[in-house]
């Protein structure tokens, strides 16, 4: 299949630290602000950014709670954000194939 | 982009989502706890019917159970706090867990209270309620261990029809050390595996 023909590849999930997020939370039902940050290696500001984009576009739900007083923020992946990352990786595997 | 960016790509997520798999062999101290609370309750048991102190056998069930109980809210609310994600495998290792409980719960006090069958009956309908614990833990965790533990429960069940009434909750315990503590250790195992795998 030649390369044009193939659909291109989701640009906001074609980021480092969003195409993270989104790998991580598609194995898990939810996980912390903390989690995130510690398994990306990132900043907070860095993955703050990056959560607000893929928020705004709806692939992610951002779910505030407090554990004592102590506030938690959790992210969850939404069936788009679900849909969106299947495409993804099947694009990229077809581009994988394809250029092999 | 090259094929070695795409692969690089595909890499990397499967590193992320191995990253999202967080230890969730943590529930090796329920069973640890409750498996030594029972064998305790057993003993004291044998140790009243010995003195001929057959008013305080329930005393001795309701207080390790009441202990146990304590220890299971502190201990998972400690858990939950500690828990930095949530895994579709904790949601139903909570559900069998919750269900087990209130299994043990209805077999080994509410239907003997309310004269559905007598005291003799107990242990076996205890085994056969562990055995599904542990079965379907052992499916959760893909884990044969677990599941064996499951099958040697049902079979202690089984033999337990035929063995005395007066001796079926000594029968028990060696089931508590085989099918209770030994999945119970090597969960501990995996549990500290995990943790090191994913540090």
């Amino acid at each position: 299949m030649p390369e044009n023909v193939l659909p291109p590849l989701d640009p906001v999930l074609h980021s480092r630290v969003r195409l993270g997020i989104v790998s991580i939370l598609a194995g898990v039902k939810e996980a912390t602000f903390s989690f995130l940050k510690e398994k990306l290696g990132t900043t907070d500001g860095n993955l703050s950014a990056n959560i607000n984009k893929l928020e705004t576009e709806g692939y992610i739900e951002v779910i505030k709670t407090f554990q004592g007083k102590k506030p938690v923020t959790s992210c969850r992946l939404t069936e788009k954000g679900k849909t969106a990352f299947s495409q993804y990786v099947e694009t990229l595997e077809q581009y994988y194939l394809l250029k092999k | 982009m090259s094929s070695t960016n795409f692969e690089q790509d595909i890499q990397y997520i499967k590193a992320m989502i191995r990253q999202s798999r967080e230890v969730t062999a943590g529930s090796w101290m329920f069973f640890l706890v409750w498996g030594v609370l029972v064998i305790f309750a057993i003993v004291a048991q044998y140790v009243l019917v010995s003195l001929a102190m057959y008013h305080l056998i329930w005393l001795d069930w309701v207080a390790f159970a009441v202990i146990g109980l304590s220890f299971s809210m502190i201990y998972g609310r400690k858990l939950k706090n500690e828990k930095k994600v949530k895994t579709y495998l904790d949601q139903a290792m909570s559900a069998v867990i919750l269900a087990s409980a209130l299994g043990f719960l209805l077999t080994g006090f509410i239907f003997p209270y309310l004269n559905l069958y007598g005291w003799e009956a107990i242990p076996v309908l205890i085994a056969m309620v562990a055995g599904m614990l542990t079965f379907i833990m052992g499916g959760l965790f893909e884990w044969k261990l677990l599941k064996a533990c499951g099958l040697i429960w049902w079979a202690g069940a089984l033999i337990m029809c035929f063995v005395p009434a007066g001796l079926r909750s000594l029968f028990f315990i060696p089931l508590i050390l085989i099918g209770y503590i030994w999945p119970a250790l090597s969960l501990r195992s995996l549990y500290y595996k995990q943790k090191s795998q994913n540090a």
